[in-house]
């Protein structure tokens, strides 16, 4: 439906319609407000109601649960379960990488995605519109493409971990954090994304500086980066949550190393201890803390993910 | 800092200066796009199980897939439901409430109840709808027995794994979406369902003729992202369907996590590599789709 006309209000039309709008818009405006509730409601209803069942379930005891049939409110609800998951998993470990991790990525792409953007936007030179361009296109290759070869570049990646110049002898980066943060280090919707905000930043300031005398590195970290501050905070926050989420990538490559597993594929991977139903509120209540510092995360910087979501689809 | 007068002014040159700042991502472009992307090829022509060297066979894996492979089609097609299903189900929902909650007050409260889902990790979400789904004491047949009807084994029935795993990423995706569709008619001047209200234009007539149509970039852009995230998904059914493959009688096998346990599991790399290859193929296809019909809306992805 290319050209749907638009019907423009003809004035003699607007006046007819006008006289015998209000009973009908009076009516219809109340029934659309009851709806708009009630939809409100029942969708965010059914988006809270699994977090409560998730924490009710962390708050039963094994009688309860075995109770036929099971008890749903717990009567005597096992607040300690919180803390006796603590004891029981490596939780502050898990914990511990999953911020190293994340905070290691986040900074690292944020780095590389603000320098990135801005010679792309500051600069004019040969090939920076086919840089550019290879930005765009690279998103659109799916993570799933890389998960073998990362896998094995890191494996092989020559001097280090105990490996020789060829790339043979040790594990590379295997076994070490690098392997969870290095294939991470850029992001090509980063580099897009900051490119936008510093086409923004006017010429005529970097170009006053340099007549000053200052230095490339001190314009671009002194004088261009305070000024897509804002930018960066979206870039950073929508960064640092995708990554506190990654499962698959850590999950391939911690499978074999539980020194290095972050908080959620740590959880993926302790079902063994669980399977009795008694003890199912425990892993219930190890579930409820993995998503908490995260909700408090979100809760503070609401605003800059909002931002992060919709600044890649509709301009302006 | 002092440094040497030549070595200042060559590192301050307009010329050299942006290839410094864009150092890193070649470098990175070079190691970890560019050099996987043509390792993953050349590993989809040979045989591999990574501990012995790779054996050249040619397109012969690409053949085994769709002759031979028993099961490689059939993931395809579940892959191909799965990600229509997510948008069938999905975007209307998410159009209906992003058109109610641009509508209301205390839009900072309903936004937080919306997105949860979405900062929540993907471990926790198949924890929890591993327990909501239990067929004699979850969550969900508890509320279908308060109105009489039959709970289902959600995630034990071959026949409706596909649309449990369907429910939970709709549930997953329903903030961004509303997000979305809360910019894009935010984005809409409020002049033009003025004017047709005025003309007598009934709400559905105002919502069909002037809102869908003025919505049209905003819509492509959600289904066609939905639609290419969904063709790759499947960390989720990892989750949801604990030491399965893929659900009872595998019916929530997907493409994505058949190549994953070729790879990890029976390390078979080079037959995974080349479903690697068509699944991006399709991707890449609708990818372009989208880019093209795009550009036409006037969006910028």
């Amino acid at each position: 439906m290319p050209e749907d006309s638009v019907p423009l209000a003809a004035p003699a039309i607007a006046a007819v319609a006008e006289a015998a709008a209000p009973r009908r818009e009076g009516r219809g405006r109340l029934l659309w407000t009851v709806l708009k509730y009630a939809l409100l409601t029942l969708g965010a209803l059914a988006m809270l109601l699994p977090f409560l069942d998730m924490v009710l379930g962390a708050l039963r005891t094994p009688a309860e649960r075995l109770a036929r049939p099971p008890v749903y409110w717990p009567r005597d609800p096992q607040w300690g379960n919180f803390v006796r998951i603590y004891d029981q998993l490596p939780l502050l470990r898990w914990t511990a990488n999953s911020l190293g991790v994340t905070l290691a990525i986040t900074t690292l792409q944020c780095l590389t995605s603000a320098m990135a953007g801005y010679a792309l936007a500051k600069f004019r030179f040969p090939g920076s519109l086919s840089i550019f361009r290879f930005a765009v296109g690279a998103q659109m290759f799916p993570f799933f493409i890389f998960l073998i070869p990362w896998f094995f570049i890191l494996r092989y990646f020559p001097l280090a971990g105990g490996n020789d110049w060829t790339g043979t002898g040790g594990t590379g980066f295997l076994g070490s954090y690098a392997a969870l943060v290095l294939p991470f280090a850029v992001s090509w919707y980063g580099i897009f994304l900051m490119r936008q905000f510093f086409l923004g930043v006017p010429d005529e300031l970097l170009d006053a500086a340099r007549i000053d005398g200052a230095g490339e590195f001190f314009i671009f970290f002194r004088i261009a980066l305070p000024l897509v501050g804002s930018g960066l905070a979206t870039l950073a926050i929508f960064v640092f949550l995708y990554h506190w989420n990654e499962v698959l990538w850590t999950l391939t490559v911690t499978r074999t190393a539980p020194d290095l597993q972050t908080l959620p594929v740590g959880i993926y991977l302790l079902r063994g201890p669980f399977e009795q139903e008694g003890t199912k509120s425990l892993q219930q209540a190890a579930v409820v803390v993995s998503i908490l510092p995260v909700i408090i995360v979100f809760l503070l910087l609401q605003r800059y993910y909002v931002a992060s979501v919709t600044s890649g689809s509709v301009k302006g | 800092m002092r440094r040497s007068p030549v070595l200042s002014s060559w590192v301050n040159s307009q010329k050299v200066v942006p290839w410094l700042f864009l150092s890193p991502v070649i470098v990175f472009a070079l190691v970890f796009f560019v050099l996987p992307v043509g390792f993953a090829a050349y590993v989809s022509l040979t045989t591999w199980d990574s501990l012995t060297p790779p054996r050249w066979v040619g397109l012969k894996n690409y053949q085994y897939l769709f002759a031979t492979d028993p099961l490689f089609l059939k993931t395809l097609r579940q892959t191909l439901t799965f990600a229509a299903g997510t948008l069938a189900i999905g975007v209307p929902l998410a159009l209906l409430i992003a058109m109610a909650f641009s509508r209301v007050p205390y839009k900072g409260a309903w936004r937080v109840a919306y997105t949860l889902p979405m900062v929540t990790n993907i471990v926790a979400v198949g924890f929890i709808f591993w327990f909501v789904f239990r067929q004699t004491d979850g969550l969900l047949n508890r509320v279908l027995g308060l109105f009489g009807l039959p709970g289902p084994g959600w995630l034990t029935d071959p026949s409706l794994a596909m649309l449990s795993s369907i429910l939970v990423y709709v549930w997953m995706e329903l903030g961004r979406n509303m997000l979305l569709f809360a910019a894009g008619l935010g984005s809409i001047e409020e002049g033009y369902a003025e004017a047709a209200r005025l003309d007598g234009a009934s709400e559905w007539q105002v919502f069909r003729h002037v809102t869908l149509p003025l919505l049209r970039p905003t819509l492509l852009f959600v289904v066609i992202t939905g639609f290419i995230s969904g063709m790759s998904y499947f960390t989720l059914m990892l989750v949801l369907f604990p030491g399965t493959q893929g659900g009872p009688s595998r019916a929530a096998l997907t493409t994505g996590q058949y190549m994953y346990q070729m790879a990890f599991e029976d390390l078979r790399m080079g037959r995974a590599s080349a479903v690697a290859y068509v699944l991006f193929a399709l991707v890449l296809a609708a990818s372009l789709v989208q880019l093209r019909l795009l550009r036409r809306g006037g969006v910028e992805a």
